[in-house]
């Protein structure tokens, strides 16, 4: 008796065990996780070398753990059993508060911000200093700024952070636009902004930089769900946001080009809305140099514009003000190749770049 | 390659189960011993062949020391053989730490060896050294044939973390067992549980422990918690191992030693090391203390073995001066228990726990620490040397994240678990639902933890290189 029962108990165990293993052996590969936003390791290359090296088990250990089935399913598992089960306050420093999902950005770094000044400054002193130009800077603040403190979640002090901007930021203009920001104005799914609820921020810009913001804009929303880059890493199912825009006839008769590639582009890229990362519809997403020049402007004032991704939703709600809009992004630009592109004299410039990049040691 | 790994747990463990079970017994030897080889050339393939050489010296040694004994030979062979093996251990694990003191002491540049110290090679030595003086002493018979004696040596569930296992406990075993649905479904038990313990409890400490050294706004409290965490992720990671090895050995048809017998419910620190890494303390009972005159001689000389032991067991730890400390730090707790420290704990119970706890903190604080200096600043702040706030907002934030983990491990480093499902046993419908439950927990525990397997990479294993 006692025989059979540790028989029935081998078998339920190891129907589940190897089943798993047969799954595992002979999954095929997939090659992309859309919820990580990520290329899969693929089964490495076998040779002499690399099994004598490590390499190949190394490489094979990463494959096994991407190619894992049910692989989004597991890290779902092991997401409740943080949350649910443990009553872990976050997942891999991903939390959700108030229905939002947001990342643990503590702490302060004093390197970041130093880093972030630094080149500033570099920009500053190699090609504005000494024009004409008017320079402007202003910092998006992360969604933590609203969740993280009032939900219990380490905050960094974001007073601090600012303080620090305006006493080596003194021959800028700052604007700010914290105060008319709240999480309602973000996705709740992912990092960014929502383009339909910062027409007020574009508006408290423009007129810190003396434009004049009044377009009316059609709202169009997309039919397909916005899965934001949160959502991948909860790993725990969560209602998708939607992806509202906001369109101006004028936008048609804008000239922008990716100097990437050399190509013109459109406002939004309705291609990139069903892809990997939504969120690079505006823009075409991720691009180190664009430049929109608007014949129906309503002055003849050019703005380049420092920025990050948040950059690329807010940059359409400027175009109305200015004839020609240069968007720079300092992160991926040599910094000697700005001046290909800009010829500094009398334009607006800003420099506006979120809390999130600027706190990052490595961004810049 | 880890038994916490997705490799190990889907891809090597069931090749081998299915292949160990279908062959006849004759070869089982033999299956194990490839797989054993495999696994550990999985993580240093090149290190295969210095353990086979070393096995291969114990085998002939172990050969001649029989052949030679009653003559001089036979301790001649037994002392080459401890040598070379102590040798091979010395210059891998301990000559740079060697080659660092003498250039800090003299001011003289030595060069460090570019060496990678291999896994396991503390388990594996002291299993040979042990089997060598076994040979010499006459408690077991050479082993005349080369793989059981490889089999026993580079078995893959006890090679890279123990528990050490004695030649003489396995000698029959590796030529008479037998696999029984019994000794499986126990293997599963123990193994599911040693996972669990390793992934679900020790690594998530581990996290608290990492997130504690990363922050710059520590506070007393903090420092209490993290001591707390550290001693509690070592146990759980390595007892967990310890599990896992005796699951596995289990599934095998093999019967390992117990490790651990939980050891934060001891009243001293004499009571402590019977019940952690018992098969280390026992091996350096038999094979030094004892050898060195144990207790059998005057006072002087007992407190001079015991700091030899201690010494040393703190040593095989690692090459490092905070092992040596923590070695020579119980050390000194047991010349005091013994002296005159321990009768008194043994009266007042509660005294005593609350006693073994406190230095069994700081003695893992030490442990974890990144030297001396570290260790000492690590304690002082724990009693408020530093000008430390008792409490910050980020430590509420991480204690209150972690706090049921904490009560789980908590518990868990108690019989109190065990015991509640010894009395759910007691009747008959609890030891049925015990019995239908035992492969759902297995399973969940499978589950669970592959989850944070493919999760995260964070997987380290603290007893990897020792």
């Amino acid at each position: 008796m006692e025989k059979k029962k540790s028989m029935i108990q081998v078998i339920s165990v190891a129907l589940v065990f190897f089943g798993l293993a047969l799954w595992a052996w002979f999954k095929p590969a997939d090659a992309f996780s859309a919820t990580e936003r990520r290329s899969l390791k693929q089964f490495p290359e076998v040779s002499v070398k690399s099994v004598l090296e490590g390499k190949f088990m190394e490489q094979f250990e990463s494959y096994t753990l991407d190619q894992f089935p049910m692989r989004d399913a597991f890290r779902g598992i092991k997401a409740a059993t943080q949350f649910y089960v443990f009553r872990q306050s976050d997942n891999n420093d991903v939390y959700m508060a108030d229905g939002f999902i947001s990342k643990l950005d503590y702490p302060l770094s004093e390197k970041a911000l130093a880093a972030t000044v630094k080149k500033y400054d570099s920009i500053y002193e190699k090609y504005i200093k000494g024009t004409d130009a008017s320079v402007y800077y202003s910092i998006i603040p992360d969604k933590n700024y609203f969740l993280a403190g009032q939900n219990g979640y380490p905050a960094y002090d974001y007073d601090k952070m600012y303080s620090y901007l305006e006493e080596n930021l003194d021959y800028m203009t700052y604007i700010d636009i914290t105060a008319g920001l709240s999480p309602e104005d973000y996705y709740k799914t992912d990092t960014h902004w929502r383009q339909e609820a910062i027409l007020d921020v574009a508006q408290k810009l423009g007129t810190g930089m003396g434009v004049n913001l009044q377009a009316e804009y059609e709202q169009i929303t997309l039919d397909t769900p916005f899965y934001g880059v949160y959502y991948g890493q909860l790993a725990l199912p969560v209602k998708p946001d939607v992806i509202t825009y906001l369109n101006h006839e004028d936008f048609d008769a804008c000239t922008i080009i990716n100097h990437e590639t050399g190509k013109e582009i459109s406002m939004y890229d309705l291609q990139k809305a069903a892809g990997r990362d939504p969120y690079e519809m505006f823009l075409s997403g991720s691009v180190s140099v664009i430049t929109i020049e608007n014949p129906n402007a309503s002055t003849k004032k050019e703005l380049v514009m420092f920025r990050d991704s948040f950059g690329s939703s807010l940059a359409p709600l400027m175009v109305e003000g200015y004839a020609k809009i240069t968007l720079l992004d300092a992160r991926y630009l040599n910094e000697v190749m700005i001046g290909k592109f800009v010829n500094f004299d009398t334009q607006d410039v800003l420099f506006i770049h979120s809390t999130g990049v600027m706190n990052n040691e490595t961004a810049f | 390659m880890l038994f916490s790994s997705i490799p190990f747990l889907y891809y090597f463990l069931p090749v081998v189960l299915i292949a160990y079970y279908l062959v006849p017994k004759s070869i089982k030897n033999m299956v194990l011993l490839l797989a054993s080889l495999v696994f550990y050339g999985w993580g240093e393939p090149a290190y295969v062949f210095l353990m086979m050489a070393s096995i291969g010296l114990g085998y002939v040694f172990g050969i001649l020391i029989e052949k030679y004994k009653g003559t001089p030979w036979s301790k001649v062979c037994m002392i080459v053989s401890i040598v070379i093996s102590l040798g091979f251990l010395g210059y891998f694990k301990y000559t740079n730490f060697f080659v660092s003191n003498f250039s800090a002491v003299t001011g003289i540049s030595v060069p460090l060896l570019k060496v990678v110290l291999p896994i396991g090679i503390s388990f594996y030595t002291f299993q040979l050294v042990s089997y060598i003086i076994d040979v010499y002493r006459g408690s077991v018979k050479a082993q005349k044939n080369f793989i059981s004696l490889a089999t026993y040596i580079t078995m893959f569930p006890q090679l890279i973390a123990g528990p050490i296992v004695r030649y003489s406990d396995v000698e029959n075993q590796l030529k008479e067992r037998t696999v029984t649905f019994d000794k499986i479904a126990y293997g599963i038990k123990r193994f599911s549980i040693g996972l669990g313990k390793k992934i679900l409890i020790a690594n998530v400490l581990g996290e608290f422990c990492a997130s504690f050294k990363e922050t710059d706004e520590k506070a007393v409290l903090f420092y209490w918690a993290y001591a707390i965490a550290v001693s509690l992720q070592i146990y759980f990671d390595f007892s967990g191992y310890s599990d896992m090895a005796i699951g596995l050995g289990s599934m095998l048809g093999f019967r390992f030693v117990e490790n651990f017998n939980y050891p934060f419910i001891s009243k001293s620190a004499t009571e402590f090391w019977r019940r952690w890494h018992m098969s280390l303390g026992t091996w350096f009972r038999d094979y030094v203390y004892i050898p060195l005159g144990g207790s059998r001689c005057s006072r002087a000389r007992n407190i001079f073995n015991l700091l030899v032991v201690w010494m040393l067991t703190g040593f095989w730890h690692g090459a490092d001066w905070t092992f040596v400390v923590w070695g020579l730090y119980f050390g000194i707790l047991l010349i005091l228990e013994k002296t005159f420290l321990l009768k008194w704990l043994e009266k007042y119970k509660a005294l005593g726990h609350v006693y073994i706890l406190f230095f069994v903190l700081i003695s893992f604080v030490i442990f974890d620490s990144a030297g001396i200096g570290d260790a000492l600043t690590h304690i002082g702040a724990m009693f408020g040397l530093g000008g430390l706030p008792f409490m910050t907002d980020i430590t509420g934030y991480y204690l209150g994240s972690y706090g049921i983990m904490f009560l789980i491990a908590m518990i868990g480093a108690t019989p109190l678990p065990k015991l509640l499902v010894q009395k759910l046993m007691q009747n008959k419908t609890g030891k049925t639902a015990a019995e239908i439950l035992m492969p759902v927990v297995a399973v969940v525990i499978l589950l669970v933890a592959t989850g944070y397997l493919v999760d995260g990479s964070f997987n380290p294993f603290l007893y990897f290189r020792f």
